[in-house]
């Protein structure tokens, strides 16, 4: 393994100092918190940092809090596990504490943050494979789009075909998430699903608009009164795994029977990005949950959520699952 | 001297002097084919296993006597050793499937803590991660480092990794006799013509199956250790115990090798040879003089050591109304990579009046497949038990009734108890798929299996009795997984009348006595009875060297759990008195094969439950039973193990196993256990194991039999809950998405 500078700041200012302003030195200053992505890209050396920024020493980045407004506010340093654990992330941002359980395994959770699983790398196994130079890594060509794509993209694909692995990602944009990134200059704050980018819109070997100096330090999740979610994944192997696909739904519902008033909808697993489809989720606005017109709505939701789906020669079996996926998000959620 | 017992207890006499003779049935293995034959054996009083409600320790359950060392990380596996002045070695693995690869060392041998860089194959490489090139360095970390500053000047070659680059008309070369082998053909083609046009139905359909890896816990590899010119330890997570240290002598160069296998992480089939790693190993030791640890990474493992097989079996398949088979065609291709694959042909346990059928190998630039429990037998079965199940809906028949009507009374009478503990007599779909329109839905599945698994005379055991009550079992052998410490030590305790805990078996050391080599589940029934002769003696010699001191005789002496009584002095001395009564040197005695406490021959019915969710296409097995004979089971938990392990792992093999290569680039993509999918705890079904205790023969192996019908019985299982008929392994959601959306269509 290539030797590496191991810098461990006890505050984020002196952190944010060891960030590089050059867009040419980003992977070979890499911020550390948990080490589940990044120890195996470091492995398989698909990066050769010579500096990691230990995150890990700096005090309060592992808070999970609720402002007196009700806005969830998570640290970058909280553990998945603390997250699928805390009392009011599960009674009121149901889907946030849902997909940090999905998340791998307990041994994972309890190491992985937040921060490194909003930031984390494509699982493709053509970008996993050091021997495959794609585009990912700087290559000339996405293997994945005339190669084995059982895994990737459906939608929003090219010139890139992978799928952002993160579950938290799906479900935080169902809660219009904001994120805080924090640079030696200043703060910006932006929607979460403006922090994702598609491969066609900028940098193709990068998956986040994230600047080389900048780290996010916190998740904000507004509240939400009147709001019930739920996050569901499809994995293929049970016991740990990431998405074949996953689906987050959040409705916000009164009356009685309880009348669908607000829905967001966003998909996971199937697109280089949280894959965020409000016209789908408009269809479910008006009708009561569980009922007859419900289920039709449901299903008319899975129809428009795959708009504009282009699966590849091994991948189309993703659009029936995430129809599938919707229909019984929505159940689980009329369940309630 | 007593009179029921003889002389000696290795030259056993009848009472005139004159040995009397005995015709008893051993297993014999020919052409692979193992097949029971007649002997004549000396007719002397010997070891028995006795009536079952006798038996103390066998037959009953237990924990392993090794459990808790392994669970608490004390047991010593191979990975584990560590010896003075050790270098840590790493191979370097050409990434293309075929190239002309030139090794530059120079940059590796600059390391630090790099000790030796060698070439270990240049030009021409013929698989995926062939290694070739070596780093042996101080740390593991340094042996990496030297190991990617290697450089490979890699010329690519035109590659076949798939069968249909392998047979395409312009296929690169893979096997210099042709990239598909010349097939092999059993039947008559014109009779089974004639015999389909009796039968009131036929089906045909392609099956197949892709390659499995055998994920062995534990990566192949030895650590060696030359202390001098003559002599070699070697540390080797092996199956094979005695074979490899004489395939280790060759490249060490010494006249004795010493093989320590104490605990491995499992060989499924995989490790019975030195291998390259092994070769590496030994002659780095021999020139460097210090010992050298050499295990493969997970990806070296995944890519250079074996695999299962895979095939693709066309089957045509037809029957009389009442569902009794009539004709059977088959066309079967083994992908074996540069080897020639297995299958234990078609048609498969069921009989068919007239059958046909043609093999072949196709050749692949991928590593060769090696032995995978029970060899070629998953593969045949999933291609039989599917056309089967498939018949008999076209015919309309049960599903358990087609299979009895086709197997023998032993089959048929484990296949209804397999259907009534899976509730087979209150499940809906008998003859027809569930073709509601219920979203969730659940289907049964059948399937049978068989394996040999007699022993044969290879194994010496000694059993010692210590003046201060200890008892000591010894033999070679290593423990695959299978438990043979335990049971080595439960057989003498039972003879001995010792509670578990008073006999230590030393196992896993060539030193301790020579021992077969575990494959074809063939230790038990070789082991056991050479350890229950062992304990046998010594419980002769220990009773005539007491009656000596009691001035008694041996046969008034009775040894139970409460020590030995002697009818003549109406005394009664305590284990540890009677053994005090010893001479210094105890007693030691010897054990070899005994054919009366063996048999051969198990078989097996095993149904699977699952459950479809076919809004997602998710596939979950609920249920999975498994009616298992063995003869005498030496420890009910661990036979009972066995079953659950072989279930476990067909389940995985059937939802999730598959070895993936690139076809364009020919790169390994699921060289390791995130892409490679294996069943975890949530996979695993309720389980039930159900040994057929109307089995009253000896011991006999039966491990490789439980891995045989699973995958089977849960594509059938799949079938009945929906509908679609997965008849390409694994049977994932994306097939069964797509199965049912056809099925909508029409």
């Amino acid at each position: 393994m290539k030797a590496f500078e191991f810098a461990s700041p006890v505050t984020l200012d002196q952190a944010l100092a060891e960030l590089p302003n050059d867009v040419a030195k980003r992977d070979s200053v890499k911020l550390f918190a948990g080490g589940q992505d990044l120890l195996t890209e470091m492995k398989e050396h698909l990066v050769e940092p010579t500096k990691l920024v230990n995150l890990k020493r700096v005090p309060g980045l592992d808070r999970i809090e609720l402002a007196p407004d009700g806005t969830l506010v998570i640290g970058c340093l909280a553990t998945l596990g603390a997250l699928a654990e805390h009392a009011e992330t599960k009674n009121f941002f149901t889907c946030v504490a849902e997909a940090a359980r999905s998340v791998g395994s307990a041994q994972i959770r309890s190491q992985g943050t937040v921060g490194g699983n909003l930031n984390q790398r494509p699982r493709c196994w053509y970008y996993r494979n050091e021997h495959a130079p794609c585009l990912k890594k700087g290559g000339t060509e996405c293997f994945a789009y005339s190669g084995l794509n059982k895994y990737n993209a459906i939608l929003g694909g090219g010139p890139s075909y992978i799928v952002h692995p993160s579950d938290l990602a799906t479900a935080l944009v169902a809660l219009d998430a904001q994120v805080t990134l924090r640079s030696a200059k200043g703060e910006r704050t932006m929607a979460l699903e403006k922090f994702y980018s598609l491969p066609s819109e900028g940098d193709v070997t990068r998956e986040t608009v994230l600047e080389p100096a900048e780290i996010l330090t916190h998740v904000r999740v507004p509240a939400k009164s009147g709001w019930q979610s739920t996050y569901l994944k499809f994995k293929e192997r049970g016991s740990y795994d990431f998405a074949l696909a996953a689906v987050a739904v959040a409705v916000k519902s009164d009356g009685a029977p309880r009348t669908i008033r607000d829905a967001r909808l966003v998909l996971g697993g199937v697109a280089p990005k949280p894959w965020n489809v409000p016209k789908a989720a408009a269809a479910l606005v008006g009708v009561a949950l569980g009922s007859a017109e419900g289920a039709a709505s449901s299903k008319r939701a899975g129809e428009l959520a795959v708009v504009g789906a282009e699966p590849l020669a091994h991948n189309a079996y993703k659009v029936p699952l995430v129809q599938g996926l919707i229909v019984k998000a929505i159940e689980a959620l009329a369940a309630r | 001297m007593s009179s029921k017992l003889p002389a000696s207890p290795l030259e056993p006499r009848a009472q005139d002097g004159a040995p009397k003779k005995k015709k008893i049935l051993v297993p014999k293995v020919e052409n692979g084919h193992e097949t029971m034959v007649e002997i004549e054996v000396d007719d002397v009083a010997g070891p028995e296993w006795g009536p079952r409600e006798k038996l103390r320790l066998l037959n009953h359950e237990f924990v392993r006597v090794d459990a808790v060392d392994k669970v608490t990380g004390r047991a010593r596996y191979t990975h584990d050793v560590r010896l003075a002045g050790m270098l840590y070695a790493k191979f370097v693995a050409c990434p293309l499937p075929h190239a002309e690869v030139r090794v530059d060392l120079s940059a590796a041998k600059q390391v630090p803590g790099v000790v030796e860089a060698r070439v270990v194959r240049d030009g021409e490489i013929r698989f995926v991660g062939q290694p070739v090139a070596v780093v042996a360095a101080k740390t593991r970390e340094a042996a990496e480092d030297g190991a990617r500053a290697i450089k490979l000047d890699l010329k690519p070659l035109p590659f076949a990794v798939t069968r249909e680059q392998s047979l395409a008309a312009n296929a690169p070369e893979v096997n210099r006799r042709g990239n598909a082998s010349k097939p092999d053909e059993r039947g008559d083609a014109a009779e089974v013509t004639a015999a389909f046009a009796r039968c009131a139905a036929a089906i045909e359909a392609t099956y197949s199956v892709p390659v499995q890896h055998h994920a062995c816990l534990e990566t192949h590899g030895a650590v060696v250790d030359v202390p001098s010119n003559d002599a070699a330890t070697v540390y080797h997570s092996t199956q094979a115990t005695f074979a490899s240290a004489g395939e280790f002598k060759g490249p060490l160069k010494v006249s004795d090798v010493e093989v320590i296998n104490e605990h491995m992480g499992g060989g499924f089939g995989s490790k019975f040879e030195a291998g390259v790693e092994g070769r590496v190993a030994s002659e780095l030791a021999r020139d460097l003089k210090v010992p050298i640890h050499l295990m493969l990474s997970r990806k070296d493992e995944f890519l250079a050591a074996g695999n299962r097989s895979g095939c693709t079996a066309t089957v045509k398949l037809g029957g009389t109304q009442d569902g009794k088979l009539v004709a059977l065609s088959a066309s079967v291709d083994r992908f074996g990579g540069l080897g020639g694959g297995s299958h234990a042909g078609l048609p498969y346990i069921y009989s068919v009046e007239t059958s046909h059928r043609s093999m072949r190998s196709v050749y692949t630039h991928l590593d060769g497949n090696r032995a995978m429990r029970a060899p070629g037998h998953p593969q045949a079965s999933f291609a039989m038990e599917s056309a089967l199940d498939e018949l008999a809906y076209a015919l309309g028949v049960d599903l358990v009734e087609i299979r009895k009507r086709n197997v023998g009374d032993v089959h048929a009478k484990q296949l209804e108890r397999a259907a009534r503990e899976i509730g087979w007599a209150e499940h809906p779909h008998k003859s027809k798929p569930d073709l509601s329109d219920a979203v969730v839905k659940v289907g049964i599945g059948f399937g049978l299996s068989q394996w040999g698994g007699g022993g044969h005379p290879e194994c010496r055991v000694t059993v010692d009795i210590a003046p201060d009550g200890g008892v000591r079992a010894t033999v070679g052998s290593q423990d695959l997984g299978t438990g043979v410490r335990t049971y080595v030590a439960a057989i003498v305790a039972e003879e001995l009348g010792l509670p578990l805990g008073g006999v230590t078996a030393r196992i896993g050391r060539t030193s301790y006595g020579p021992a077969n080599a575990s494959g074809g589940s063939v230790t038990t029934a070789s082991l056991a009875p050479a350890v229950k002769h062992a304990a046998f003696n010594a419980k002769r010699s220990l009773l005539e060297a007491l009656a000596k001191t009691l001035a008694s005789a041996p046969d008034e002496l009775v040894l139970d759990t409460q020590g030995v009584y002697d009818a003549r002095s109406k005394r009664r001395l305590s284990w540890k008195d009677a053994c005090a009564t010893l001479p210094p040197a105890g007693i030691s005695a010897v054990g070899e094969w005994q054919a009366n406490l063996a048999s051969n021959g198990v078989h097996g019915a095993q149904a699977a439950k699952v459950r479809v969710d076919t809004r997602t296409g998710e596939i979950q097995v609920v249920k999975m039973v498994c009616v298992q004979d063995c003869g005498l089971p030496l420890n009910r938990t661990g036979v009972r193990s066995q079953i659950f392990g072989g279930m476990i792992q067909a389940l995985s093999y059937a939802l999730f196993e598959e070895r993936v290569i690139e076809p364009d680039l020919g790169l390994a993509l699921n060289a390791n256990f995130e892409d490679y999918k294996l069943a975890a705890s949530r996979e695993i079904p309720e389980m039930v194991a159900i040994l057929d205790d109307d089995d009253t023969r000896g011991v006999i192996g039966m491990a490789e039999a439980t891995i045989v019908p699973g995958h089977s019985a849960i594509a059938n299982a799949i079938h009945n809950a929906c509908g679609v008929r997965l008849r390409s392994m694994p049977l994932t959601c994306d097939k069964l998405l797509l199965g049912l959306a056809a099925l909508k269509k029409g």
